[in-house]
């Protein structure tokens, strides 16, 4: 049975499509209560007094608890440090479930009530009095780390959290800028997302007293990640005492692998009252405590010779972490943005000099992409401006700076002068590719009769490169990951020939229980109705390290193949003894062995069945057909790709249409191509819906001023074109599948494509803009034109 | 939110600042307001209900008056809580004898909002206020032409 590489329509979807999904806020547990946790409206104040006598003696309340009833258990931590430039340890101020003496964002928790149905808790926690000092706050991270400003916590000076810096020596850099003949210079923001998963965010506590278990059922991208933080790090209890349950999730896009508060508070909270408590956010707390993305403010240079070639790239950056540190919160902007600014370009002197910064807002973390997209905007938006600027064609531009072809098998990886060292790749390839889809000569002959026309088109590209898979566990130990980054994944074969396969990666949308089902089927060469495959499950599943970072197929794909590979070898002992041949001369294929140049076979079925019943059995072999394995990748994997996007801009009133939008991808092999698609469709949209149309926006005080679906924009099917995706397949030579990762290329490719084309539109009519903030709005582009 | 206007009232400056000193008229006048209970000569408490854009609210808390320079000008606090979120304005008022029984209003002011207004209103939140503000000038209007009518 062959799979791999065929679109095989996914087996979830059934149960997604026909209702029948199982997220946390649908599970019922008899004696179920219901908790409500009272926010800070307020961005920075003290917490004068708290009186919860009413909201106690309410309708249906059982327990009202504050931060001085939790004193003693720690805050959620976070799973990365990075310390100063100067060696000095990281400011890791402490996250409380519960506040106690001041609030630092709106949405800080205040007070969890529970009680018998969540209106009875909604309306108690109305009836809390609190008495708030309102402080001024920080909310721009540029004016957060100036002298004089509101401090979000008092141990961290000026507000930093960590300055850092990668690269070349500065020295060398500002030398080779010194000797730039041309040097184009950009001053940009990233804005703040919402990642907006339709799911909100859920847990339910749930302590049963006569075996002292507990589980935690939680809308999480990494159940098992979770069961760790929150044993061993937040509650202190043992973690065999704990099962950490995540069925279906409805949407993560990176705000649903951190280990959040109210996790902790419902599993504290369930040993209290000795009963169930579910938690289940309303969209408002999910716009004010999903951790949010991006938020940069950056300051770029790069220098070019006289022929175009880069000869340096300086960049400055001030990432805004919010108030406090989510779990991957310092990762972010370091070891998976400040590593990306080699892009696909060969440039010889990088430096990168960041400060990571606390203010009065929501925690900042990990959203699709994740460092790659901030990396890929400053890089491509740097690039097409520098071809404006230098009167160059932006596609030969790349071309000339392009790094060769290099396969990373006879041919070495590639070096970068940021720390990373990619597998393999074919840049040349995908521009070529995307550039003969979009028809490039007869675009730029259109986009010069329609000017005269008074049309103003533009064509924007991005040629990007990512890190998915980040590993080795040793390297990211070095980096400053508190965790490993293998993952694990157990193969069982049921007497019968049917297989349960159980992964550590977790599916929340990227069907992997059609993909990874799809490799084990095709590799035991037997129908994918006879495997199943289980995550999610903390006691089903040894271990696993969950799924961001498009890891899942690279890395826990790989550990399903080398349980495979350890199946097939004891398989083969078995068949060899059946057959009364020896391993060497028996071939594997269509799910049984066959002695070489004969007609004697056994079948894999009949091998299971062998396993499992042993009477005439090999000497010294254990019963049984079942096998787990820890994969530990040695490298990142490195997708690339090239993005373009036409778009025309209607003069009188500034608004941008996409025209068209051009992706050819490389993320290595493919298992299977619709899904890979799909990704790449989904990727794109949360791409382009950054450049034309979100942005978290938070007021002087600190208030988030867009926190409801009227006031943020999300992107609509009706705001893009049918997107034109292709890929090419460069496959990566250090795992078994050759695969690199496809989930969020999309997100990081689309985004300077889409605002490259309304700088060219611009640039071309005669408006020698060099930046429109994101989103590009139609009040945004017509000021450029109008100013 | 900025919040800030000139208004001019046909009656003099005095005679403006004894109506808009008069808790009973101000309840009568100001959109909005059911309630206004003085607690001491210059505060007072205040419930209103107000529906800003696609959230509506009933609001409770005080109003205070500083740094009174009558008849010319004086400070305008106001502190409201909802389950919607709280307000917090404080808004100089200046009051200008323009003579012939003319007097012109500057006000300036701050308004902070928190809670779900700051997040579902704030788009139409200036909008509101503009509308509040004309509807509060205009009853005024209105108030000062019955007096008139009275007196006349």
């Amino acid at each position: 049975m062959s799979y791999i590489g065929k679109s095989v329509k996914r087996i979830e979807d059934k149960r997604l499509v026909t209702g029948k999904g199982k997220y946390t806020d649908d599970i019922k547990i008899p004696g179920l209560t219901h908790a409500y946790i009272l926010r800070s409206p307020y961005a920075s104040a003290n917490i004068l007094g708290i009186d919860t006598s009413a909201a106690k003696s309410a309708e249906g309340v059982i327990s009202v608890f504050v931060g001085t009833d939790i004193e003693g258990i720690r805050g959620v931590p976070t799973g990365w440090q990075v310390n100063f430039k100067n060696g000095d340890t990281m400011k890791e101020p402490a996250h409380p479930l519960l506040v106690t003496d001041a609030v630092r964002h709106v949405g800080d928790a205040v007070a969890l009530v529970i009680a018998e149905t969540k209106e009875q808790a909604r309306d108690a926690a109305d009836l809390i009095d609190v008495d708030y000092e309102v402080l001024e706050a920080a909310v721009d991270p540029a004016e957060a780390i100036k002298d004089g400003a509101p401090l979000v916590h008092e141990d961290a000076p000026n507000n930093i959290c960590f300055d850092w810096e990668l690269g070349n020596p500065v020295s060398e850099v500002d030398a080779a800028l010194a000797k730039a003949h041309h040097i184009t210079s950009l001053d940009f923001i990233n804005q703040r997302l919402v990642p907006n998963a339709i799911e909100p965010r859920s847990a339910i506590g749930h302590y049963e007293e006569h075996n002292d278990h507990y589980t935690l059922y939680t809308s999480t991208q990494n159940p098992h990640l979770t069961r760790l933080l929150l044993c061993a790090f937040v509650l202190g209890i043992p973690e065999h005492k704990v099962r950490v349950v995540s069925f279906d999730v409805g949407g993560g896009f990176g705000s649903k692998i951190f280990h959040y508060t109210e996790e902790a508070l419902v599993i504290w909270a369930s040993r209290k009252i000795n009963r169930p408590i579910k938690w289940t956010a309303e969209r408002s707390e999910s716009f004010l405590t999903d951790a949010h993305g991006r938020d940069h403010v950056t300051s770029a240079k790069m220098g070019f010779d006289k022929a175009g070639k880069m000869v340096a790239l300086k960049v400055d950056t001030i990432a805004n972490l919010g108030a406090y540190l989510s779990t991957f919160a310092p990762a972010v902007p370091t070891w998976l943005h400040g590593t990306l600014l080699q892009g696909l370009y060969t440039t010889p002197k990088i430096h990168i000099d960041l400060k990571a910064v606390f203010t009065h807002t929501n925690a900042v973390d990990a959203y699709r992409g994740a460092g790659r997209p901030e990396a890929t905007y400053l890089l491509e938006r740097l690039v097409d401006l520098a071809a404006l600027e230098m009167n160059m064609d932006p596609a030969e531009l790349r071309r000339i700076n392009f790094i060769p072809a290099f396969n990373g098998v006879t041919e070495p990886g590639y070096q970068t002068q940021v720390a990373l060292q990619y597998d393999s790749g074919n840049y040349h390839g995908v521009l070529d590719r995307a550039l003969e889809k979009v028809g490039y000569k007869d675009f730029r002959k259109a986009q010069q009769e329609s000017l005269a026309k008074g049309k103003l088109l533009g064509i924007g590209f991005s040629t990007y490169i990512e890190a998915c898979g980040i590993a080795p566990s040793a390297v990211v130990g070095a980096l400053g990951a508190r965790a490993g980054l293998f993952e694990s994944a157990q193969v069982r074969v049921q007497p019968t020939g049917k297989v349960s396969v159980y992964t550590g990666s977790h599916s929340h949308g990227q069907g992997h229980e059609t993909t990874f089902v799809q490799v084990v089927a095709d590799k035991l060469g037997i129908p994918m109705e006879d495997v199943d495959l289980v995550h999610g499950d903390s006691d089903a599943v040894a271990f696993g390290m969950g799924t961001y970072g498009s890891r899942s197929l690279a890395v826990g794909g790989s550990a399903i193949v080398k349980s495979v590979e350890k199946i097939l070898e004891k398989g083969a002992k078995i068949a060899a003894h059946k057959l009364e041949a020896s391993v060497d001369d028996l071939d594997y294929a269509n799910g049984k062995w066959t002695v070489k140049g004969t007609d004697k076979s056994i079948a894999f079925g009949d091998v299971s069945l062998t396993a499992y019943v042993p009477h005439d059995y090999p000497q010294g072999l254990e019963p049984g057909l079942d096998f787990a394995s820890f994969y530990d990748p040695t490298n990142f994997t490195y997708p690339f790709g090239a993005h373009i996007a036409i778009v025309e801009i209607d003069k009188e009133t500034g608004k941008v249409t996409l025209q068209r939008f051009v992706a050819v991808d490389d993320v290595g092999n493919v298992i299977n191509p619709m899904i890979v698609e799909g990704q790449i469709h989904g990727g794109v949209a949360q791409g382009i819906g950054q450049a034309m149309l979100e942005g978290a926006v938070y007021d002087e005080s600190g208030q988030l001023i867009n926190g409801s679906y009227m006031d943020y924009a999300m992107p609509r099917a009706d705001d893009f074109p049918s997107f034109e995706v292709e890929r090419t397949v460069t496959p990566c030579p250090h795992n078994p599948l050759g695969v690199k990762g496809a989930g969020e290329a999309g997100t990081i490719g689309s985004t300077p494509a889409v605002v490259n084309a309304v700088i060219d539109a611009l640039w071309k009519a005669g408006f020698k803009v060099k930046d429109i903030k994101m989103p590009l709005t139609p009040e945004r582009v017509w000021t450029a034109m109008n100013n | 939110m900025k919040l800030e206007g000139i208004h001019t009232l046909k009656a003099e400056r005095r005679v403006i600042w004894v109506m808009i000193m008069d808790p009973d008229l101000l309840v009568k006048i100001t959109p909005g307001i059911s309630e206004l209970v003085k607690k001491d000569e210059f505060s007072y408490e205040a419930i209103s209900e107000v529906k800003i854009g696609p959230v509506k609210g009933r609001f409770k808390g005080e109003l205070s008056l500083t740094e009174l320079n009558e008849p010319e000008s004086f400070n305008l606090k106001i502190s409201q809580n909802s389950k919607i979120g709280n307000v917090d304005a404080k808004i100089h008022i200046q009051l200008n004898d323009l003579g012939n029984e003319q007097t012109e209003i500057i006000f300036d002011g701050d308004a902070q909002m928190s809670g779900v207004i700051a997040r579902t209103g704030q788009r139409v939140v200036s909008g509101v206020a503009n509308s509040l503000t004309k509807q509060f000038f205009d009853a005024l209007d209105k108030e000062i032409e019955f007096m008139k009518g009275v007196d006349g």
